[in-house]
């Protein structure tokens, strides 16, 4: 039987697990692309995430994976192991997810400030200044705007994924566009910001 | 419906809409027209990222992984009722195994003969076969409920004559695949030539 667009990811598996390759490939095909760009966003790196990638499709391929269909979908599963593998990624080089050369705040304040971020968000610009402060984030609300925004994870799936209940989702993402809109807000007027930590006077 | 209480449940809320409290809260309509900008612009930064997939050589080693371990595995799943193991290492046991096998088995001093007798003496009491595997030479006997790794290698057609069977000179040094199985001990136990009427 060839895989089709109707089969779920559940069958999927079944069929993996009885040594269907077909089935193994039209997973990866599926979900591939989303975990890969989760990973990506959230290292930073190109070959950290493939590598999280591999992983996490050899994953599914143990017996006894781990994936409980009570629980949660699948999708909801591999985006957690991707999580996982990342964490512990970043455990092991003992730092937190590197932002990369290119988000130093150097360059922010390069950037076009003197237009409104909010008002040219969806231009050029606009997307590589949200794209840095989306990776500017602490990670906790970094890993829910991906999930949910970029992704378009549902709240039930990213709970799983992160391990967390549906109303820690809601109030992280709830939190995280808040940060978002103070940093693009921010550096609307980086010289206002400056000037927030002018001493009013020398103490010595 | 109070400010804190509408935006408690913002993200359910669909930002397109006309929510009343919106209309009647002039902050509220400010910040909800940023929260509308920075979605629009999440939308965007989603669609430019939209194409970024994992590199095609990532579906490729999936592949060859899967043929691996699932592939091999599971015609003795059928067969024994073996539990399966899979670590990485076994193939290199299995390399190394079959290169000290191979080594013995291609001494000057007549190796077929030896060879046909340990094949024979195999079969005679019943452990040669293994759904198409033939025992080597001096490999103890493996359990039912013992645990097995099956890893497939490349091997020179010679050491399909190391094991009694003809292979023509010219043919010698050519590579063929074998499935190698490995005892829960590491020792490489039996061995299939996969392509073994190709000779």
């Amino acid at each position: 039987m060839n895989p089709t667009r109707a089969e779920t990811d559940d069958e999927l598996l079944f069929r993996i697990q009885s040594g269907d390759e077909q089935a193994f490939m039209a997973l990866y095909q599926r979900r591939q692309a989303a975990l890969y760009r989760f990973a990506l966003h959230m290292t930073g790196s190109p070959a950290i995430a493939e590598d999280v990638i591999q992983e996490v499709f050899l994953t599914v391929l143990r017996e006894g994976c781990g994936y409980d269909p009570g629980r949660g979908t699948l999708s909801g599963y591999l985006f957690g192991i991707v999580r996982k593998l990342v964490l512990r990624r970043a455990e092991r080089e003992r730092s937190d997810v590197p932002l990369g050369p290119d988000i130093e705040e150097t360059k922010l304040a390069d950037s076009n400030v003197e237009s409104d971020p909010l008002l040219d968000l969806t231009r050029r610009e606009g997307i590589e200044n949200l794209r840095r402060a989306v990776q500017a984030l602490p990670r906790r609300y970094r890993e829910v705007v991906v999930l949910c925004d970029l992704e378009e994870v549902d709240y039930a799936d990213a709970a799983i994924a992160l391990g967390c209940p549906i109303g820690t989702v809601r109030s992280r993402l709830h939190r995280a566009r808040g940060l978002l809109l103070d940093k693009l807000t921010h550096e609307r007027s980086p010289r206002q910001a400056v000037n927030a930590w002018k001493p009013a006077r020398c103490l010595t | 419906m109070n400010c804190q209480e509408f935006w408690n449940a913002m993200p359910e809320l669909d930002r397109e809409a006309d929510h009343q409290h919106v209309r009647e809260c002039a902050a509220c309509a400010v910040r909800m027209a940023r929260e509308r900008e920075l979605a629009a612009g999440l939308r965007a930064m989603a669609t430019s990222y939209r194409r970024v997939a994992a590199p095609g050589r990532v579906e490729k080693q999936l592949r060859a992984a899967f043929r691996a371990r699932m592939g091999v595995g599971q015609a003795w799943r059928v067969q024994g009722g073996w539990r399966l193991v899979f670590p990485w290492t076994a193939a290199a046991a299995a390399v190394v195994a079959l290169a000290v096998f191979m080594v013995g088995g291609r001494q000057p001093s007549a190796p077929a003969p030896r060879a046909e007798m340990a094949v024979a003496a195999s079969a005679a009491d019943g452990q040669g076969e293994y759904d198409g595997f033939i025992a080597l030479p001096n490999a103890g006997r493996l359990a039912d409920t013992e645990d097995v790794n099956l890893v497939r290698v490349e091997v020179p057609r010679s050491a399909m004559m190391a094991l009694g069977l003809e292979v023509s000179p010219e043919r010698a040094s050519e590579l063929v695949e074998a499935d190698v199985m490995i005892g829960p001990d590491g020792l490489a136990r039996a061995v299939r030539f996969v392509d073994s009427d190709t000779l």
